[in-house]
């Protein structure tokens, strides 16, 4: 195109000495160990002010609590990852709960036996969730819409299916096998939904990192015209990272309607945004390519015990909205300045 | 190549596909809100009516003054999602300023109404203007800043009233600015009006309305050009966020109090919505108001279309949703068409 | 006209209105202009002559204040000029046309010829004085150009033609030209040139920069010989002879770094036929690459000559014509498909194209080849493979310091194309296609490229190198295809691959363009 210096004018400077790469090693050193240490302060801090908070069973609830964030911000962070986004998880949630549901009342009612009614609502649950993985990975990578406004669209979806097929109402008859599994069961006394949600994590964590899936991934996310050019599959893996998303979701949709013991139309309400709050404030991010099960886990913990603590201390509901809308912010303005400083 | 053969590659083929593209999407638009209005007619005897128009006309206005402000934001390449909460950010501020100044002035109700009318507009202000600093200083995504200012001020809404309407206006704020008409129509209908033709002439004549399509359209030529960036970026957000307070003020007047829930998400998606169907680009610089105010009617008559229908209100968003998906879809079909030419 | 006598510190013809002495400029790691003098006088329009890299790029964006100098004076109408930035450039009234355009492809041209300078009261636009002064302009320039349409509707001349036209709205007194011509017609051409004479009898110096011959003759006051980053000498146009400029541009090169390659022809790799790129940036190209030879292609910016290769490859949508590899016929290539046959493309752009710049030197190096088992099992990576196989890749290539877990963000343009390099080892490979394979690198890393690119082809594989430096095209090449305007202008072999005649086939057709 033009001379070759000027070419390669913006490459050359971008050739930081060893100095710079140290800097730059040791401001991402830095950024994984605060949030911990925020974690670590905001627990000491909330424990200082209410000394319910720091009891054995506040922490196993904090943790069982956030075992539901911790899949969702999970889920999110596969899409965020390839510089994408799911809106529709929320409402994702929602429209699985209600057909599982649906489902499981439909055919444990009829007298038929429970366990084939569990067995089916599952499926059915995650059936619908992929459907929805399908859909929105579909108009990304095919269309070329942009996942904005396409999981915008797939979220308006959603939303329609859970509440007309429940006719807005929460949907009762979830058998009690199905709770057993999800929720109130444990294993060596630790709730099944943190069971779920750490199998999960430790599953993600080995397919992020040691299968040509996860590692196409992070390419595709760090440089989607380099993916194209070696001969990464990009759409067929971007609508892969869609559809594991939307199962993700699925799956603690599943797990909070054990819990609520119904399927409830409005179960997702403000779980894509906190699942997003959650990815972003852990450290994944935007611009695609970084991030990771520790982040996701990191970030949904760090808004789990916030709003905890908040609860326990008496912050107002709505108070937390407000503190969970600057935390996104505060998230990304991080992000962009640690992108930055590279 | 000779010199005929790249001269008449020119005009012929880019143009002649790029109508197709343009014919699918705009002027799909008049065919299908005729479609939807015929059809309508035929089958119900209500939707005729003036009544069933007139509640037409200003919900199609209050859409269409949020989708306005939206639509200047999307052109400059950027996205507000904070629109929904805005409105019911400034219904409450409004109510709330007036019911305080009401009690403790007691004195003209026009001061109070202008006093009242100025505080949610500024609170409307005041978002866009954090929005628009935050996109334009930090260079952060406008979509996640206000995903966030989203939650933020929905949450401030809720907070100033926990969540029980705000009662206590001056009898005269509703009834001349709520309920008022005027040949027939409410007020409502002019505002938006007003600002429709106030933006179309904007966009076309004012050095602003210049700036924001070049900063959407290639942002580096503008500064190479030297166009001030962020002080166009901060004014759409800006406008965005008036605009949905006015319609915020607008509903309350209409209500008669003061609401955390008015707007909302529905609002939010609903101005998306409008845009996008309306020929604006989400990649940036392209894009006209006046045909997403076109958008904007379309939507509200199809919404009405279906209730009169008996089309179970819980389906629409299905419609609703579907109907943007494609409408960009469209636009991505029919760009690379042209740019493959 | 955009003088408009409105310029009373304009100096009068003949009168030095830019000089530039000793002016050096160093991108880390680069001396990309090391002590450059130049005049440029009222009036005169003053040919900047040199091969790709020569420092015309930097140069003129130095004048145009895009990048600032790292020492040398700058004068400018008799005054000292620092800090010198686009605006200011513009304001003081130099005007750069460059390749790349500062067009908002969504606006119209009219719209974009008053981008940031607008006709405006209290906010309010003067479209009809706008109009006018567009009309006026564009018509005063003899330009076929729509003030109304939008900059995307046009065709690259056309939009050329408005690029120009935006540079001459207001206070013009230098005007820069990169390859103005690349992209216009015969005609469109003409008319330039004729604009160009006017222009300068208004008194407004002109920098052109230009490899062609013709236009030179036609249009030259003077010409500046530049050669890697050096003012070689500074000519009478109307004196010297072709021949004395093409010598100065290529010089007598002290820095022999080409190794010398033995060429054994043998099967036919790569044939190409009738092929065009959906783009029609490729039209009509019949091409044949053999193993162990390097097969090479020259050609100007904008000829279709990296389409070519890319399309090969897999990349750049194919509208008609066959590619076959091995003699057997691909219908329509993809990246992926093209590794699995052993063919490879090491792209020109290694920052978009190439690298994920914050993953490390080990999962570039695998890119390519993750699908082999060697890498994975049921897709599952083997970790251990990885590092045994890719940690020798990079010693072979002499990768400094030979830690392979650092991001590549953090290497050299040298260091990063190594990386691009060990792809190749990393599978089984015999078809390898370089776009610029020495772009962005210093002296010592070209050697080491050059040396690899060697030892592939002595392996016995086949090689396409596309290149817009002559030298390293020629040097490296056993047979050399010329391109030009998306055909094949020429193929040379043995004693006919000389630099003359590489230009000679460029100016060919072009006279024969002109006869058509």
């Amino acid at each position: 195109m033009s001379d070759a210096p000027l070419a390669a004018a913006p490459k050359t400077a971008a050739e930081a000495p060893r100095q710079a790469e140290r800097r730059g090693l040791a401001v991402e050193w830095l950024r994984q160990l605060a949030l911990p240490a925020v974690l670590l302060v905001l627990l000491a801090g909330f424990g200082a002010a209410d000394d319910r908070v720091l009891t054995g069973y506040n922490l196993l609830n904090i943790a069982q609590q956030a075992s539901y964030l911790a899949l969702f911000a999970m889920a999110q962070m596969v899409v965020i990852l390839t510089r994408g986004f799911d809106l529709s998880l929320g409402p994702t949630v929602s429209m699985v709960s209600v057909a599982a549901a649906l489902t499981m009342a439909g055919v444990g009612g009829t007298g038929g036996s429970l366990v084939p009614a569990v067995i089916l609502g599952i499926i059915a649950g995650l059936a619908l969730a992929c459907a929805c993985g399908v859909f929105n990975g579909v108009v990304v990578a095919l269309l070329g819409v942009s996942p904005l406004v396409a999981t915008l669209g797939s979220m308006n979806v959603a939303i329609g299916i859970a509440t007309t097929i429940s006719g807005g109402r929460p949907v009762q008859g979830v058998p009690a096998p199905f709770s057993e599994i999800f929720y109130s069961g444990s294993v060596f006394g630790i709730s099944s939904a943190i069971v779920i949600a750490c199998a999960v994590g430790l599953v993600l964590h080995l397919v992020l990192n040691r299968t040509v899936f996860g590692r196409s991934l992070y390419i595709i996310g760090t440089n989607p015209g380099a993916a194209a050019v070696a001969g990464v599959p990009v759409r067929r893996l971007l609508v892969a990272a869609y559809i594991l998303c939307s199962a993700l979701a699925g799956l603690g949709a599943l797990m909070m309607t054990a819990r609520t013991g119904s399927g409830e139309p409005n179960l997702g309400g403000t779980l894509s945004l906190q699942s997003i709050a959650a990815a972003v404030v852990g450290g994944t991010s935007l611009a695609g390519g970084r991030g990771g099960v520790v982040t996701a886990v990191l970030g949904a913990l760090f808004i789990t015990i916030l709003s905890n603590g908040m609860n326990l201390t008496g912050v107002d509901g709505y108070v937390q909205m407000i503190v969970l809308g600057a935390i996104v912010i505060l998230g990304v303005v991080i992000d962009r300045l640690s992108l930055e400083a590279r | 190549m000779s010199a005929t053969a790249s001269l008449s590659r020119r005009p012929a083929t880019p143009q002649g596909r790029d109508h197709l593209g343009r014919l699918l999407r705009i002027g799909l638009l008049p065919v299908l809100l005729l479609v939807v209005v015929a059809g309508t007619s035929l089958l119900s005897p209500y939707f005729l009516g003036w009544m069933n128009i007139v509640n037409i006309l200003r919900m199609a206005a209050f859409l269409a003054i949020i989708a306005c402000g939206q639509a200047m934001v999307i052109v400059a390449g950027g996205f507000d999602l904070s629109v929904g909460a805005v409105v019911a950010l400034a219904s409450v501020v409004t109510a709330k300023v007036m019911a305080a100044l009401a009690t403790s002035l007691g004195g003209p109700d026009i001061l109070v109404v202008v006093l009242g009318v100025l505080a949610g507009l500024g609170s409307g202000f005041a978002v866009g203007l954090f929005n628009g600093l935050c996109v334009s200083r930090l260079k952060v995504s406008g979509f996640v800043v206000t995903l966030g200012t989203m939650s933020a001020t929905a949450g401030i809404g809720l907070l100033l009233t926990n969540g029980i309407p705000v009662y206590g206006m001056p009898k005269s704020f509703i009834q001349n600015v709520g309920r008022l008409q005027f040949l027939g129509l409410p007020i409502a209908i002019y505002i938006a009006l007003a600002i429709i033709l106030a933006m179309a002439f904007v966009q076309r004549r004012t050095l602003f309305g210049r700036y924001v399509y070049a900063i959407g359209g290639n942002q580096e030529a503008a500064v190479v050009s030297g166009v001030p960036i962020r002080r166009h970026l901060v004014g759409t957000y800006v406008l965005s966020g008036v605009f949905a307070a006015s319609v915020g003020i607008l509903l309350t007047a209409l209500v008669g109090s003061g609401q955390a829930t008015l707007g909302g998400d529905a609002m939010m998606l609903q101005s998306i919505a409008a845009a996008v169907i309306g020929g604006v680009s989400l990649r940036g610089g392209i894009g006209r108001v006046e045909v997403v105010a076109v958008a904007a009617l379309f939507l509200t008559i199809l919404s009405n279309a279906l209730n009169l229908l008996r089309i179970d209100s819980r389906l629409q968003p299905i419609f609703l949703g579907l109907i943007m998906v494609l409408a960009v879809a469209l636009d991505e079909y029919s760009r690379r068409r042209m740019s493959s030419v | 006209m955009p003088a408009e006598g409105s310029l009373p510190a304009s100096p009068r013809p003949g009168e030095p209105l830019l000089v530039l002495a000793g002016v050096t400029k160093r991108f880390p790691g680069v001396l990309a202009l090391d002590h450059v003098d130049l005049d440029v006088r009222a009036g005169e329009l003053h040919v900047l002559f040199g091969e790709n890299g020569a420092g015309k790029s930097t140069l003129i964006n130095v004048i145009a204040g895009t990048f600032p100098p790292s020492g040398g004076s700058f004068r400018f109408g008799g005054e000292e000029i620092v800090d010198l930035t686009p605006n200011k450039a513009r304001a003081i009234g130099i005007s750069p046309v460059f390749q790349e355009f500062s067009l908002v492809p969504s606006l119209t041209v009219e719209e974009n010829l008053f981008l940031g300078r607008e006709t405006s009261s209290a906010g309010i636009l003067d479209s009809g004085a706008m109009r006018r002064r567009a009309r006026e302009l564009i018509g005063e320039l003899g330009f076929d150009l729509d003030p109304k349409a939008r900059v995307d509707r046009l065709s690259r001349a056309h939009q050329q033609m408005a690029e120009i036209a935006k540079a001459l709205l207001g206070n013009v007194r230098l005007l820069i030209l990169d390859e103005p011509t690349a992209s216009l017609t015969e005609r469109e051409t003409g008319r330039l040139f004729e604009l160009i004479a006017r222009l300068k009898s208004q008194g407004i110096g002109i920098i052109y920069v230009s490899h062609r011959m013709r236009e030179i003759r036609a249009l030259a006051d003077r010409v500046t010989v530049l050669r890697d980053g050096r003012h070689i000498k500074t000519l009478d146009a109307a004196t010297v002879t072709d021949a004395e400029l093409v010598e100065l541009m290529t010089g007598r090169r002290i820095d022999v770094l080409f190794p010398t390659i033995t060429h054994r022809p043998g099967a036919v790799a790569v044939a190409v036929e009738n092929l065009s790129t959906a783009d029609n940036q490729v039209a009509g190209v019949d091409l044949v690459a053999r193993a162990g030879e390097i097969t090479g292609i020259a050609g100007l910016v904008g000829c279709g000559k990296s389409e070519l290769v890319r399309a090969i490859y897999g990349i750049e949508p194919i509208a008609g014509g066959s590619v076959s590899i091995r003699g057997e016929a691909v219908a329509a290539p993809d990246p992926r498909s093209s590794l699995r046959r052993g063919v490879a493309y090491f792209p020109a752009d290694r920052g978009a194209e190439g690298l994920a710049l914050t993953r490390p030197i080990r999962e570039n190096v695998s890119m390519t080849a993750l699908d082999l088992a060697r890498f994975q099992r049921r897709g599952v990576i083997r970790r251990g493979a990885e590092r045994r196989i890719v940690g020798p890749i990079m010693e072979t290539l002499k990768l400094r310091p030979p830690n392979i877990e650092r991001a590549v963000r953090n290497l050299s343009g040298g260091n990063r194309q190594k990386v691009m390099l060990g792809r190749a080892m990393a599978r089984d490979l015999d078809i390898f296609l370089f776009d610029e394979p020495s772009v962005g690198i210093d002296v010592g890393a070209k050697v080491e490229v050059y040396e690899f690119i060697k030892r592939l082809v002595e392996g016995g594989a086949a090689v396409i190198v596309v290149s817009s430096e002559l030298p390293e095209v020629l040097a490296l090449s056993n047979r050399l295809y010329v391109m030009h305007h998306g055909r094949i202008a020429a193929l040379l072999e043995g004693e006919a691959m000389t630099e003359q005649n590489v230009l000679a086939s460029f100016f060919q057709e072009e006279t024969r363009e002109k006869a058509a």
